[in-house]
């Protein structure tokens, strides 16, 4: 049952350390009078083995909170902490390593590289983490079978509809087994039917039985489709997590048929 | 990681080609023009490779290339062979004269007189006829490559060579001047018929040193007794050479050719490879984001443009060498010289192309905030 976060946000993470704990987060874009306060003052706490949302109208601050949290945003001031790494006290090279480590992304437009076969693109991440390319290959194709698409591993990614190149990047993204999972708009550019498949997968990937880890899974989404996913939905406006989450996300999260628990 | 790199490269079919293309170009105009540069500049050189028997050319003092030429005088031939060290001395002598056409027109020929008694100064290699017949009075051998310009001749033809009467007796084989004019060898007594002097008649005396003698100090010798010049053939070629690239404009023409195929070279890969990186930027993002770290895009980056670099060097390394060959042939009217130091100043010249090129595009892979991937 979706829980929507009203109230204090910190410290709802359960008994455990939190995955991601956000203290007195800000984020200025620019300048004196063309400065943009896109953060202020975030302070929250997001649990491992959990699928938890982001949500808020546009320009409130979803994508530079996730971005930080990410690891791929300097903070202006506050601090981040992540899987029990400070991004703030990481100089950018330790940054980037442990990101390759730790932290796999889904994007809205997929992201694939278009001149790459699926199997190569799924092995990057391992690649980078300097895998040897026979062993990054098995992985990936291992990887792309569980997303359903073993029998396509030299394709073009131009020859997959959205869906299909959605569930390469799934498979891209946990490739490499990351403990956070940051999913930016993952089914906005898909259809309704396909947006619930790839929200099935991306739940699985949250679900410690069925990845045999702890994972944490954060959706950014305007998708009302697929709030019924979350275990968790925070809500942004304005830079700011709200306190109470708005009346139609509620309806949404409560009213929607839930998803099969298992995938 | 690196097969990552290449597989970007090589999907991008078509900004692939422009690269290669541009760098071919590049390579074969640096090449290229540079061959044809050095092929003039030897050209320029090509009396003194015909003559490798003596030591010395000794030459007026004032004398600045091969085919700038003060008589010396006959007394001087006699002061240079006293010279302590001096095994022999002979005079050498080249002047122009023109040679009537059957069809009323006329070439400009170099007519070249060497020692009637000794034959010091022949032609390196005797194609047609004997070398003892060119001591007859008239007699002459024509460079081969000269038939081209003044028609088909034979053992036994008669020309009007200055207005005398010339009797062909030998064809032969020797390295054209910069001029590319028609080669006569004859005596020195026949020359000086052919092209009337003053009182100082010998071009040039070539001179021997005695076995274990001190060339420098035979030099010195003659230089004491005569106030002339003793150049080996290397001193006097570097300063022919020196006075092509000095005193003509031969160096600065070809220089800007060179320059401007770098700049052509420079900005297509400049220009093409950035756009590549553009659009490749998100790409580039996605991989920062996902760990690579800024000193392996770099990498990458590199990579591509090494191998782009290095296919065009091929293929323009290639097409110069092709086009070389056209000047190789025996009596070309192409002067080409192609050596492996030229392969490696387009070899280093694509490398500087490549490398500056892809600046613009690695400061903006360096830079880049790997958080555009949620844009």
């Amino acid at each position: 049952m979706t829980q929507v976060v009203t109230g204090d946000f910190v410290g709802r993470a359960g008994a455990g350390s939190p995955a991601v704990r956000v203290r007195g987060l800000t984020r200025v874009y620019g300048e004196g009078k063309a400065a943009v306060h896109a953060l202020r003052g975030v302070d929250v706490d997001i649990p491992a083995n959990s699928l938890s949302m982001l949500v808020g109208p546009s320009g409130c601050g979803k994508t530079t909170l996730v971005s930080i949290i990410s690891g791929v945003l300097d903070a202006t001031e506050g601090t981040c902490e992540v899987l029990g790494h400070e991004w703030t006290a990481l100089s950018p090279n330790e940054r980037t390593h442990i990101r390759g480590r730790l932290v796999g992304f889904i994007f809205q437009q997929f992201n694939l590289i278009p001149t790459l076969t699926v199997l190569e693109n799924t092995s990057i991440p391992l690649l980078i983490q300097g895998v040897r390319p026979k062993e990054a290959l098995a992985r990936a194709a291992a990887s792309l079978s569980k997303v359903g698409l073993g029998d396509r591993l030299n394709a073009m990614p131009s020859q997959f509809s959205g869906g299909m190149q959605q569930r390469v990047a799934i498979a891209r993204a946990l490739v490499a087994e990351p403990r956070l999972l940051i999913c930016d708009e993952p089914t906005a550019s898909l259809d309704s039917a396909t947006g619930q498949a790839v929200m099935d997968l991306i739940r699985s990937a949250a679900r410690p039985e069925t990845n045999g880890q702890d994972r944490c899974v954060i959706v950014v989404t305007h998708d009302t489709r697929i709030f019924h996913y979350a275990d968790t939905i925070y809500e942004m406006e304005d830079g700011r997590l709200k306190s109470h989450v708005s009346e139609h996300i509620m309806h949404e999260a409560r009213h929607h048929p839930q998803p099969p628990e298992s995938a | 990681m690196n097969r990552i790199a290449l597989k970007m490269l090589f999907g991008d079919k078509g900004k692939y080609l422009s690269l290669v293309v541009g760098l071919s170009f590049a390579v074969l105009l640096i090449a290229q023009q540079g061959a044809i540069f050095l092929g003039l500049v030897k050209r320029s050189t090509g009396p003194l490779q015909n003559t490798a028997q003596p030591d010395f050319w000794v030459v007026d003092p004032h004398t600045e290339y091969v085919g700038d030429i003060r008589p010396l005088a006959e007394r001087d031939l006699a002061r240079v062979r006293s010279v302590a060290g001096v095994a022999w001395a002979e005079p050498f002598f080249t002047s122009r004269g023109n040679v009537d056409l059957p069809n009323g027109s006329y070439k400009t020929a170099q007519i070249i007189g060497i020692s009637r008694s000794t034959m010091i100064g022949q032609p390196p290699e005797i194609l047609e006829g004997r070398l003892d017949d060119l001591r007859a009075p008239d007699a002459i051998m024509v460079e081969a490559s000269a038939l081209k310009r003044i028609g088909p001749l034979k053992i036994g033809d008669v020309l009007r060579l200055n207005d005398k009467r010339a009797r062909v007796v030998g064809i032969v084989r020797a390295k054209l001047g910069f001029d590319s004019n028609a080669i006569f060898y004859t005596t020195i007594d026949n020359a000086i018929r052919f092209t009337p002097v003053g009182r100082e008649a010998i071009s040039f005396f070539f001179v021997k040193a005695k076995e274990g003698a001190d060339r420098a100090a035979v030099a010195e010798g003659i230089k004491a007794r005569t106030g002339l010049d003793a150049l080996t053939q290397q001193q006097f070629t570097a300063r022919t050479v020196r006075f092509i690239l000095t005193q003509t404009g031969i160096g600065i023409n070809f220089g800007i050719t060179v320059a401007l195929g770098f700049v052509v070279g420079l900005a297509v890969v400049g220009a093409v490879f950035y756009q590549f990186t553009l659009e490749n930027l998100r790409h580039f993002a996605v991989l920062k984001a996902m760990g690579t770290r800024n000193r392996r895009l770099v990498g990458m980056v590199l990579l591509q443009a090494l191998v782009v670099g290095c296919i065009g060097y091929g293929i323009g390394v290639g097409l110069a060498g092709a086009f070389s060959l056209t000047g190789r042939r025996p009596g070309a009217e192409l002067s080409v010289l192609f050596p492996w130091q030229l392969m490696v100043v387009a070899l280093f010249s694509m490398l500087a192309c490549t490398g500056l090129g892809s600046l613009l595009s690695i400061r903006r892979v360096m830079r880049l905030e790997p958080a555009v991937v949620f844009k």
